[in-house]
């Protein structure tokens, strides 16, 4: 019993250390100039705006592609093919990808859509030749981007989602179902207004997790948007995000852009934690009811 | 054994009452798998009138009753054979509208089962999925529809309270209040009582006495007192046969055959 | 649950059993002690009413009981039914073998009177009868019962005979009339235990084939 409670202290003991570093260093540089301004070269005051704004981005944009093609995997495991081969086939990989390493996950998306150039050449239909010209060609890929950034967080995303969404649809009793088929309710109608609504907080808590997790993922965004200086909210040009500056300035020999940089952390690490607390709150209401 | 249901069609029960026969089930044959859980059922089930299915665990009394509303076309490895004519149509072909079967018949489960919304959109559920109905309207129905199930004097003041916050009997009542919501012709119960306390359980027994007007009732129990008590007709099944079927007095007081009187003398099962 | 019931419907089989046989004993004893001019039996007769009275309650007492908790059904539930029934006809064919061993008494202290013919006849055969249908009781004997019911129309036979004897003996000679009239009663009680005796039997008719025969002159 000792033996537990001395390992829960440890465990304790060490969260309360990160977080009290991270306090002390960040606290101090945190101020309203933090979220109004630019990163700055060295020497300079600034702030980490075109950070915090390209983290945002594309977190939003990685959750916008993720999270669909995660809930309808995940409902189309649950509830057409619950017991086909290729569920439990997806199942596996899925089980794989979400210990995958982010950093794979960047390389391979450095691979297909940043690497590469791809002339695009579409022809335009008679009709409207006059207007638009013979055709429209443009240049995909070739070049860091903050949609690659996007895509490759999307690829985080979707095993999480997929596994909650699952796993929250397999919760849901089945007689709610067959309920709701005695009515003549059509099968698309049950999902969407039984299942989903029964699993509604558990769903929700899975992209939120999901959400938390690549919120702090660097290694991919080194590979895909790169990082990037100046203001700029373009998605087919290299885009800053929190971690990737505090990469850079942590490691810098800079006083100034090392407190950026715990200041940074502080950010992504309240942020986190503000994200957990709203995905527990959501799983307790779940169970209160 | 069981041509003794069909060789007497019955037109007038025994105290002279007409009976009309609503459902035909001819011949019914079911599988699980590999595993032949019904043979050969022949049974009449008459308009308004209440028939329970009694029987041993694992006779095939749930199995039959899930037939009427081909809820086992849901699950792949289930399938039945035979015919069950409602109303001179058979439901077991294949290729009917499944969804407009279950519209005409009802299904209540043993377990308690309200949607997680508020107790008035557990009614407009089902209503809503066949009529497009204005706000006074579908106020109306759903009023009606309580009174129906006895539940409208309990509920009337949180009608937006979560169908889940009411008693296990409360959320019996609410699940046979949405069953009726869809005006079915047919009503099928699945020991609707077995996870109930006895005063709920008397409550809905007496439910059953004034849907029987309106509605042609089919209830699963393995309680015989409530099988007696509730239905017209009973009909004995043990290992997937049907071994009798007649009016419940008779079953209860002079049974045809051996078995029957053994089991509900309780001498087995 | 079950042994419970079984016990309690054993029990129950064997206390009408033995009520039946209490009163075979007492019909035949009221008999003999009117015929064989026996008042110490007659006697008898009366002190063992009480205890047949007292077993009649106990029975009904018994058979509500069962009926409450268990709840009977089918088979059970007619022979239940049906015992009620018979325990009744029991005690009320104690009283009739009273009444007759009633007359038994007065008649031993007057001068013997010749029994009309008819009178033992009808006597052995009213006996039978009890006889039998408690053995239709016992052995739940649907046919012998029906025999028994056919058997109570030669018993009204006899008694009308034994009335127009009576008559005629007593219009005959005056001093007959007072025996002749204990005689015309005592007949008239033998012809009220051979309809219960009928009673038990299509009572058990009931208890064995569910039917009910009472009022089908035919069957």
């Amino acid at each position: 019993m000792s033996l537990c409670a001395g390992a829960a202290g440890l465990g304790l003991g060490c969260l309360l250390v990160i977080l009290g570093t991270l306090l002390w260093h960040g606290v101090g540089g945190l101020s309203l100039g933090v979220f109004t301004k630019m990163t700055p070269p060295p020497g300079d005051s600034g702030g980490l705006l075109n950070a915090i704004a390209g983290s945002l981005i594309m977190t939003a944009l990685g959750v916008a592609i993720g999270a669909p093609v995660g809930i309808f995997a995940g409902t189309y495991m649950a509830e057409y093919g619950r017991k086909s081969k290729l569920t439990a086939v997806v199942r596996f990989i899925n089980d794989i990808l979400l210990s995958a390493p982010s950093i794979v996950v960047g390389l391979f998306v450095y691979t297909i859509m940043v690497a590469p150039r791809v002339r695009v050449s579409i022809p335009i239909p008679q009709q409207l030749v006059s207007a638009l010209g013979s055709k429209i060609e443009f240049t995909l890929g070739g070049h860091f981007s903050g949609l690659a950034g996007a895509v490759a967080l999307a690829v985080i995303v979707i095993p999480i989602v997929v596994r909650t969404t699952e796993d929250m649809l397999l919760l849901v009793p089945q007689e709610l179902r067959e309920a709701a088929a005695a009515l003549g309710t059509p099968r698309w109608l049950v999902i969407r207004r039984v299942s989903y609504r029964a699993a509604r907080a558990g769903i929700i808590t899975g992209v939120l997790l999901a959400v938390a997790r690549i919120s702090g993922e660097t290694a991919p965004l080194l590979f895909t948007a790169l990082n990037n200086q100046f203001w700029s909210v373009k998605l087919n040009a290299p885009i800053a995000s929190l971690p990737a500056v505090i990469f850079q300035y942590a490691l810098s020999p800079y006083d100034d852009w090392q407190r950026l940089a715990w200041v940074g952390a502080l950010i992504i690490t309240l942020a986190v934690l503000a994200l957990s607390i709203s995905a527990r709150a959501l799983s307790v209401q779940r169970k209160a009811q | 054994m069981s041509e003794v249901a069909v060789a007497i069609p019955l037109t007038t029960d025994s105290k002279g009452l007409p009976l009309a026969e609503r459902v035909s089930i001819r011949n019914v044959s079911f599988h699980y798998g590999d595993v032949r859980a019904l043979r050969d059922i022949n049974v009449a089930l008459y308009d308004r009138r209440i028939t329970a299915f009694i029987g041993p665990s694992g006779c095939g009394k749930s199995t039959l009753l899930r037939v009427l509303n081909r809820m086992y076309s849901l699950y792949p490895n289930q399938r039945a054979e035979g015919e069950v004519l409602l109303d001179g149509e058979n439901i077991l072909a294949p290729g009917l509208d499944l969804n407009l079967l279950r519209s005409r018949v009802g299904m209540v489960f043993q377990k308690p089962t309200p949607f997680p919304l508020s107790i008035y959109d557990n009614i407009a559920f089902g209503i809503g999925l066949y009529e497009r109905l204005r706000k006074s309207e579908l106020d109306a129905r759903v009023e009606s529809c309580l009174r129906q199930a006895a539940l409208w004097d309990e509920v009337k003041d949180k009608l937006g309270a979560s169908g889940l916050s009411l008693s296990g009997g409360q959320q019996q009542r609410l699940c046979l209040a949405r069953t009726v919501a869809i005006k079915p012709e047919v009503i099928l119960l699945d020991e609707p009582c077995s996870a109930l306390d006895p005063v709920s359980t008397a409550r809905i027994e007496d439910l059953l006495f004034e849907l029987k007007e309106r509605y042609t009732i089919v209830i699963v129990t393995h309680n015989m007192q409530q099988a007696a008590r509730v239905s017209d007709f009973t009909a004995f099944l043990l290992l997937g046969e049907l071994v009798e079927f007649g009016e419940t007095t008779e079953v209860f007081t002079r049974p045809k055959e051996k078995q029957t009187e053994a089991y509900v003398t309780g001498r087995f099962g | 649950m079950r042994i419970h019931f079984q016990r309690d419907m054993e029990r129950l089989e064997r206390e009408i059993l033995f009520l039946g046989s209490l009163l075979e004993q007492a019909t035949n004893k009221a008999i003999l002690a009117l015929t064989a001019r026996r008042p110490d039996l007659g006697e008898e007769v009366i002190a063992g009413d009480d205890e047949i009275d007292r077993r009649e309650v106990q029975f009904e007492e018994d058979c509500l009981k069962v009926l409450a908790l268990h709840q009977p059904v089918a088979g059970d539930l007619r022979y239940l039914v049906s015992a009620i029934k018979v325990n009744t006809m029991l005690e009320r064919m104690g009283d009739l073998a009273v009444n007759i061993a009633e007359r038994a008494v007065p008649l031993a202290g007057l001068e013997p009177l010749p029994a009309p013919p008819d009178f033992q006849q009808m006597a052995a055969d009213v006996r039978e009868m009890v006889k039998l249908s408690l053995d239709a009781l016992v052995r739940q004997d649907s046919a012998l019962a029906r025999r028994v019911c056919e058997m109570d129309d030669t018993v009204d036979e006899e008694h009308h005979r034994i009335f127009h004897e009576l008559r005629d003996m007593m219009s005959a000679d005056p001093t007959a009339i007072e025996r002749g009239l204990h005689f015309l009663v005592a007949a008239r009680c033998l012809e009220r235990i051979a309809d219960h005796a009928e009673n038990i039997a299509l009572d058990v008719v009931f208890m064995v084939e569910g039917k009910v025969i009472r009022h089908h002159a035919e069957e």
